[in-house]
């Protein structure tokens, strides 16, 4: 039988504290979303002046780069370079700000990052996942 | 465009049909919405809850099921209902996640604990009526966040059996007061 990680509250708390230092340390109000390998909600923060509407972007980013395993900018390069059909791929956000998080390889889920530019989104993203080394 | 038509004009035939016998839909005393109270009684929104804030109120509930022993999804939105902070525990089901966002958010756009609905469809089928308004959940968990009288979000809360639920939320609301 095959093992695998697996996140924990413990690891998505350490994950979200650097991402939100990350975007705290530029003035940056984002919201800050963590999901598990399944696209399923694990731990979500919203910061003061970000908007709902960051809560759900953040969220489908992450759930993006969760499900599919790579960068929701893979996506969004995917469609720049004409490839619109992939406008219509199920549970697919293509937008810049949402990472995998990869452990010995295997991805253990996604952190989607939504408020401010979205190549800033992803630099918040980075920030936390970096947290696990 | 041809079957619209026919149809807009059965419904119309319906609804003239039902018109008179709608105004003549004579008052059920065994009903108890029938009365109607004098005032409105409710509990004014304030400003949205800050993130210190809403992770406070997280924290406590957190560190309450922790004590326990209780796996949760705990919950935090604004006034329109809009989420905040969300912690998922480790081992918590996975049902809870949008199960306590919900308390959550009926909590806050309904401006009183979940209970309410879940005692008042309990009471009978006068009060079946409460499943059919929008957004509804009638089972205990969800409860506001009132500080200085004023509602500034609500905390939802999931994972175990409704009153263990309900008491996490409401010792997360406590930690407000």
């Amino acid at each position: 039988m095959k093992t695998r990680p697996m996140l924990t509250l413990e690891d998505c708390r350490r994950i979200s504290a650097a991402a939100e230092a990350e975007a705290k340390r530029n003035s940056w109000n984002v919201c800050i979303a963590i999901l598990d390998d399944g696209g399923h909600l694990l731990h979500l923060v919203r910061m003061d002046g970000a908007s709902p509407a960051n809560a759900r972007i953040a969220m489908e980013k992450g759930r993006t780069a969760a499900e599919s395993r790579r960068s929701s900018l893979v996506w969004e390069e995917r469609i720049k370079a004409g490839r619109n059909s992939m406008l219509g791929m199920p549970g697919i956000t293509p937008v810049q700000g949402g990472l995998p998080i990869i452990v010995e390889g295997i991805c253990v889920g996604g952190v989607g990052v939504s408020g401010v530019q979205s190549h800033e989104d992803e630099q918040i993203a980075a920030a936390g996942i970096k947290v696990l080394g | 465009m041809l079957r619209f038509s026919s149809f807009a004009g059965s419904l119309s035939a319906v609804m003239l049909m039902t018109s008179t016998a709608l105004a003549q839909v004579p008052p059920d005393p065994a009903n108890p919405n029938e009365a109607v109270p004098e005032k409105a009684t409710y509990v004014p929104y304030g400003p949205t809850i800050k993130l210190d804030q809403a992770k406070k109120a997280a924290d406590a509930a957190l560190a309450e099921s922790t004590k326990r022993g209780w796996p949760m999804c705990i919950a935090v939105v604004g006034p329109s209902g809009d989420l905040v902070y969300f912690v998922k525990m480790d081992d918590c089901q996975y049902a809870s996640i949008s199960i306590a966002q919900h308390k959550a958010r009926a909590s806050a756009k309904y401006r009183r604990p979940t209970v309410v609905f879940e005692r008042l469809l309990g009471r009978g089928p006068f009060f079946s009526y409460l499943a059919t308004l929008d957004d509804v959940i009638a089972s205990r968990g969800g409860n506001p966040i009132v500080v200085d009288g004023k509602i500034i979000g609500a905390i939802g809360v999931s994972g175990g059996t409704g009153s263990q639920d309900d008491l996490i939320s409401q010792a997360g609301a406590a930690s407000m007061k």
